[in-house]
């Protein structure tokens, strides 16, 4: 054995150390998010933060998972709010037909989510660009259709009506608002977690490398159709739970939300928040939907200011706001250290 | 050289800065404390293609909260209303209903939305139990369905099974008298379209067993182009048509298909018609397309109404839509009903609305109830005529009979297992 070998296996014995105490740090990181957001209502009483953050549970897994393909794979996806809109109406479905309890129906609903998702993405991630982009479009007004077509089953366009039913599970009771309140914050917190773990696996570096040179990467021996296929799955799975926690909140679930308008709205979140970070697109979320919120409140002209806004991103600041922040705050860093 | 004051924000600007943080945060509870105003919340759609259903239904609304307010307002409590965009997205309604409730203490909403939103606000309502009055929703399950039936919500609109069986039985009438026995549909291709010509061509064929449907079309909802549609339709030579486009849908289409003459060619009812939004905008109105009354200051033929419509028109400076009426019915009723239980509570308003009757200008009989049962509006007019070019437009108008109406509804129930 060379001396070079040597040094590459202990090297080798290194990273996973390494990536374990960062898996614990995270963990410990996440965790403490929980408490405090768990802790929120006791500090503030108003009900309107609580939905404030159960909607951005919903819309963070959607648009973070979305990152994971747009950001990290490279795959602009533009039908990723079917499986927002797949995971609503599978568990609204579930809830309303079958009466199994809570967590079994979440688990059914994403196990359907999977299924739909590795046909769809078979068919759609052997496309490059644009192509990928608008068939992953035609895919989702297909879901949007069968929808609006399927009276009996769906409601059509009025959508699943009569309220969600969600009897008490483990003394979690989904329809008290703190309840949900609670859980939706826990499933965001796992959420990003795994969504992190991901992204920091060597299978997230994989991804970042199909993303620069998918050529190089199959030369190399990395199966690229495969690669890309686990994440549109996984990525599907997470703005599933998305759709579970939206329609939770409204205890309902509408066609709007396979529509194409909230894969846009996801695309927009992480414009705004910025893909080159993990945690952009929660900033961006947050973001808009205070936006959205205040704008709404103060006019009717809404459209105008949030067309504005994306200008502002689009061209003044040519990123996301966390693309932004992060490049801000390495330059003075860096500035600072020359000056020293 | 020794700088004297600090970069960033000085501690005086700090304090002045916090002052105003907490003079801003307070003041909306002094105002609170001492607010003998009622605020009554109002999501509804005010942009996009539908903006004019949520502009009017304001309109209608506001005109008859000034008239409560200077009476004296509901119980002694002056009405303040809070009217918010919901885009037309259910997400949205649900949130802006919640918000309107949980953050601006709103304590009744009326639910001006349309569709799938007035259902996203009626489990708000179901959740929150506050007095809820639907104003836009037409679509007969919201009511009539036992499943959705909730205590503190209520709809102060049309249903569309009353339409249908009126509709119906007027085109079965006309359908014997002239002998059309070919029929043709032609309506917007979602569920108010659907539904709404399913029920029609079912109490026209029960009125009239002997005609038949040789020609269905389904146009997009904001389809601009109709060629395709009206082309299909002459070729099929149907002796009458069936339609329930509404607004700008049911105006492009009149002017496209009267570049074609359709109208010289067969007997037209369209449901839609003869409401304000459609019959000022089309460019040649033919004469003697059937129609239902929708909003019209002349049916029913009243003072009253009249007097509604001309203090609208006075105001706003355009004609009323159905839209105004069934909002502008809400407030009447919260009024009326707030007065016999000498409150502005919602759970006593809720019980005295049950089985009011109150004098309206666009009830049958000068009067609308609000039935007991489902909590739905009845004995609103209802009717059928024919349209000249010019106002008043709808000259004739055949009242609906409430009576067969009655029948025919409970037996429709009876049919869809909701009774």
């Amino acid at each position: 054995m060379t001396e070079l070998q040597a040094e590459q296996g202990a090297q080798a014995l290194e990273v996973p150390r390494e990536a374990k105490t960062r898996r614990n740090r995270d963990a410990l990181i996440a965790l403490a998010v929980f408490v405090v957001l768990a802790l929120l209502p006791t500090v503030f009483s108003s009900k309107l933060l609580l939905d404030f953050v159960i909607r951005c549970a919903a819309y963070g897994l959607f648009a973070t998972s979305l990152n994971l393909l747009v950001g990290y794979t490279g795959l602009i996806s533009f039908g990723h709010g079917m499986f927002f809109g797949l995971g609503a109406y599978g568990f609204g479905l579930m809830m309303q037909k079958t009466g199994v309890p809570v967590p079994a129906a979440f688990v059914a609903t994403l196990a359907i989510t999977l299924v739909v998702a590795l046909v769809i993405g078979a068919i759609c991630v052997r496309l490059k660009e644009i192509y990928f982009a608008f068939v992953t479009l035609a895919f989702q007004m297909l879901i949007h259709s069968t929808i609006l077509s399927w009276v009996s089953l769906t409601g059509g366009d009025q959508g699943l009506r009569g309220g969600i039913p969600r009897p008490p599970f483990l003394g979690i009771d989904l329809s008290n608002q703190l309840h949900l309140y609670v859980a939706s914050c826990a499933l965001l917190v796992i959420g990003l977690f795994l969504m992190h773990q991901i992204a920091q696996s060597p299978f997230g570096y994989t991804l970042r490398m199909i993303r620069d040179n998918a050529t190089r990467a199959s030369f190399i021996g990395i199966d690229v159709w495969r690669a890309k296929l686990t994440i549109f799955v996984l990525a599907a799975l997470f703005a599933s739970t998305g759709g579970i926690i939206m329609a939770l909140f409204v205890s309902g679930a509408y066609p709007e939300f396979a529509y194409w308008t909230i894969s846009g709205e996801g695309i927009f979140i992480n414009m705004l928040g910025g893909v080159t970070t993990f945690l952009g697109p929660m900033v961006g979320t947050v973001l808009l939907l205070i936006l959205n919120d205040t704008v709404t409140r103060l006019t009717d002209y809404h459209g105008l200011v949030l067309g504005i806004v994306i200008l502002f991103f689009a061209i003044g600041l040519r990123k996301g706001l966390m693309d932004f922040v992060v490049e801000w705050y390495a330059q003075r860093r860096n500035g600072a250290g020359e000056r020293g | 050289m020794t700088r004297t004051r600090k970069p960033g924000v000085s501690r005086r600007a700090t304090l002045a800065m916090m002052g105003a943080g907490a003079v801003s945060f307070a003041t909306p509870w002094v105002a609170r404390a001492q607010a003998k105003t009622i605020k009554v919340g109002m999501p509804t759609i005010l942009s996009g293609r539908v903006a004019q259903l949520g502009t009017s239904s304001r309109n209608g609304v506001m005109l008859e909260v000034e008239k409560v307010n200077a009476a004296g307002g509901l119980a002694g409590r002056q009405i303040e209303m809070v009217i918010r965009d919901s885009k037309g997205q259910p997400q949205e309604a649900a949130r802006v209903a919640r918000e309107l409730v949980n953050t601006d203490g709103c304590e009744i909403l009326i639910d001006a939305e349309a569709s799938s939103g007035a259902f996203a606000v009626h489990e708000v309502a179901r959740d929150l139990g506050v007095l809820c009055l639907h104003t836009n929703s037409e679509t007969s399950a919201l009511t009539a369905d036992p499943k959705q039936h909730i205590p503190n919500a209520f709809r102060t609109a049309r249903q569309g099974v009353h339409d249908s069986i009126v509709g119906g039985s007027y085109a079965a009438t006309i359908a014997k008298a002239k002998g059309l026995k070919k029929w043709a549909t032609c309506s917007p291709d979602y569920a108010y379209g659907r539904d709404t010509t399913g029920e029609y061509v079912t109490y026209l064929k029960r009125f009239a067993p002997d005609i038949e449907i040789i020609s269905e079309s389904w146009p997009k909802l904001f389809q601009p182009d109709y060629t395709e549609v009206v082309t299909k339709i002459l070729q099929a030579k149907p002796q009458a048509l069936y339609s329930c486009l509404w607004g700008g849908d049911l105006t492009s289409y009149i002017d496209q298909a009267n570049i074609y003459a359709l109208f010289s060619q067969m007997e037209v009812f369209a449901v839609n018609m003869a409401d304000y939004t459609a019959l000022t905008v089309v460019k040649n109105l033919p004469k003697g397309i059937h129609s239902g009354n929708r909003y019209i200051k002349t049916y029913p033929a009243t003072p009253e109404n009249a007097a509604w419509g001309d203090a609208y028109k006075a105001k706003y400076n355009e004609y009323p839509t159905n839209w105004s009426w069934e909002n502008a019915t809400a407030i009447m009723l919260l009024a009326e009903a707030s007065k016999k239980a000498n409150s502005a509570d919602g759970k006593k308003i809720a019980e005295a609305l049950r089985g009011l009757k109150i004098k309206s200008p666009f009830g049958a009989d000068g009067t609308v109830t609000m039935r007991a049962e489902d909590q739905t509006l009845v004995g609103y007019a209802i009717g059928w005529g024919t349209t000249i070019p010019q106002e008043p437009y709808v000259p004739q108008v055949q009242a609906g009979d409430w009576k067969t109406i009655f029948e025919l509804e409970a037996e429709w129930k009876k049919s869809k297992g909701y009774a």
